[in-house]
């Protein structure tokens, strides 16, 4: 039985997460909407992991909430909870060398049997483009290879929530461009896709939204446009850049540092 | 992957029973099998009673403790998503040696044969939930090991402790010879009462079959599919505990055998560690009831000691191990 619920509205409410008495994040609110594609941004160490985690209920808010239809993470049972959000960790190195098919076939654990399991793995392979290397064991796998195979295990529950940490670590320019493409028409369908993000001119031309964390605390959120000034990203990570439209595109470009 | 899995078990289910019956007609005195299966329906003769009480039961346990030890050391492998763990890395052995130990010490174990194997288990259950609460929330598989470390540590200290003291020569042999492992002299009562623990040891391990093929992705991925908390860890060790603890506890201490088994059967199988714990069990049957052969086989002043045996499958098993690392193969 697949889990009716079939989108997500995700709040978080005055989240605060304290590891080793040091604060990681600091009285974050905010929202995530079916059919949009968020990326979470923000310089390395500024809480974009913990965020993440604290949504996929991985990690436990020190205080705060996050809800998903208005109901607390913390009411739903770990199962309900997997069936409602798939996460995928930045680094998540396969510890048996089983077949690329048998490690997305895991992303379907939430469920129990399934009838159709092999075809949701053909088509969740499908999607990434990876039906080609289906049998192949995940050791065998380039870099960027299995990342579209754990890609196609994030996706292939159809949970109606998506939280993929950096996805695009490791991938060469035309596969970011093609997972990011993928992203977004899943956001497109109704999901709700949240990722964290470095490269911000990807996060500006394919996101609807921006969040900028820095040092735990969230800075901006709104329209890639809206975050991306000179003057907000220059004070946060130190680089001159311009937002810029291009034939109707947006494009974000870096110049140097500060 | 399903015909290599057929091909796995018929080869297993093949060789099991013929272990078996080379196991029945093994031992210092030759019987014949037909003979003395068809005396048994009549009435006593040396030969049923050889058969029936020595060499039935001891080749059952063989298969039972084997499969407990084979199933407990894939399970600890897929815990610890580590092909070198095994079921004593986390105190299950130890703490069953060290309660048997005690009562051997104290000269208390033949009072009753059913002391010694339940405070046995007793101990494994004991150690097992001292690593488990040393390893505290959240616990990661390195913490769990270092918890193991210590506890393996100050549980061998303690043995070190009673061995030095032993009262005398005969207690101190005892207790050497049961570290040594052993299935001699092992009938129903033993096995009667280490089958109820290792049934229920399969079936935890078993139940969690979903957290270890979700383990494969790391604790984090594992969580966000449902298996966060510490329950599941906790069953799966109860599980090792339960299983490995009583197969200790009757047999003695006997080592390699859930170390070598996984890697034995991840070419047949793969390396789904679900699929590994019935295969594990079945190839640790196996493998013990042959090395049982070999003892009952082996001639000699002295009984030999399964325990030796079965390090002297390990020892070579590394030596491949390592060559076969070295040629590039996967670890």
């Amino acid at each position: 039985m697949m889990e009716p619920e079939r989108s997500a509205n995700v709040a978080c409410r005055e989240l605060c997460l304290e590891r080793q008495g040091q604060r990681v994040l600091d009285n974050l609110s905010c929202a995530f909407h079916p059919g949009e594609l968020t990326a979470v941004i923000g310089p390395n160490g500024a809480g974009k992991s913990s965020l993440l985690q604290l949504l996929a209920g991985v990690l436990n808010a020190s205080a705060g909430e996050v809800s998903i239809n208005e109901q607390p993470l913390a009411d739903f049972s770990p199962a309900a909870r997997a069936r409602l959000c798939a996460y995928l960790p930045q680094s998540e190195v396969p510890a048996w060398s089983v077949s690329a098919a048998d490690l997305v076939a895991l992303g379907l654990l939430p469920w129990g049997r399934l009838k159709d399991r092999e075809e949701r793995v053909r088509r969740a392979l499908g999607k990434v483009g990876g039906a080609d290397f289906a049998q192949r064991a995940v050791t065998r796998l380039s870099g960027g290879e299995l990342r579209r195979v754990q890609l196609a295990r994030l996706l292939v529950g159809e949970a109606p929530l998506l939280i993929a940490d950096e996805p695009t670590a490791a991938l060469d320019i035309r596969h970011q461009l093609q997972l990011l493409q993928t992203l977004r028409g899943i956001a497109d369908s109704g999901k709700t896709v949240i990722l964290a993000l470095h490269d911000l001119s990807l996060a500006a031309r394919f996101c609807d939204r921006v969040i900028l964390l820095d040092e735990g605390r969230l800075r901006a959120q709104g329209t890639p446009r809206d975050v991306f000034t000179p003057a907000m990203i220059g004070d946060v990570y130190g680089v001159s850049c311009e937002f810029r439209w291009r034939d109707g595109e947006p494009e974000f470009v870096v110049f140097d540092l500060i | 992957m399903l015909n290599s899995n057929r091909i796995a078990l018929g080869l297993l289910g093949v060789a099991l029973p013929l272990a078996l019956l080379a196991a029945l007609v093994s031992g210092p005195v030759s019987i014949d099998l037909a003979a003395a299966l068809r005396d048994s329906w009549r009435g006593e003769s040396s030969e049923a009673v050889i058969l029936w009480q020595l060499r039935l039961p001891r080749a059952l346990l063989a298969i039972l403790v084997g499969a407990a030890l084979g199933m407990g050391g894939a399970a600890m492998q897929g815990l610890l998503r580590n092909p070198l763990a095994e079921p004593a890395l986390l105190g299950v052995s130890s703490g069953a040696a060290l309660a048997a130990i005690l009562l051997l010490y104290y000269g208390l174990a033949w009072q009753s044969g059913w002391w010694l194997p339940l405070l046995a288990i007793g101990g494994a259950f004991v150690a097992v939930l001292s690593v488990w609460a040393l390893a505290g929330r959240g616990a990661s598989a390195s913490r769990l090991v270092l918890a193991g470390v210590a506890i393996n540590a100050f549980l061998s200290a303690l043995m070190a402790l009673a061995l030095n003291y032993a009262p005398s020569m005969f207690a101190m042999q005892e207790i050497v010879f049961w570290l040594l492992g052993s299935l001699a002299n092992r009938g129903w009562d033993q096995l009667l009462l280490a089958l109820p623990f290792i049934i229920a040891g399969g079936l935890l391990l078993f139940a969690s079959r979903n957290y270890l093929r979700a383990l494969t992705l790391g604790e984090a991925s594992a969580a966000s599919l449902g298996f966060g908390g510490r329950r599941h860890p906790l069953l799966l060790l109860l599980g090792i505990a339960a299983a490995v603890g009583a197969a200790v506890a009757v047999a003695g201490t006997i080592g390699f055998i859930g170390l070598v088994v996984p890697h034995l059967m991840r070419p047949l199988v793969g390396q789904d560690p679900a699929r590994l714990l019935w295969a594990s069990a079945l190839c640790g049957a196996l493998l013990l009831l042959l090395a049982d052969i070999f003892v009952l086989n082996f001639v000699g002043a002295q009984e030999l000691r399964i325990g030796a045996v079965t390090a002297f499958i390990g020892a070579p098993f590394f030596f491949w191990l390592i060559v076969s690392a070295r040629r590039g193969g996967a670890l």
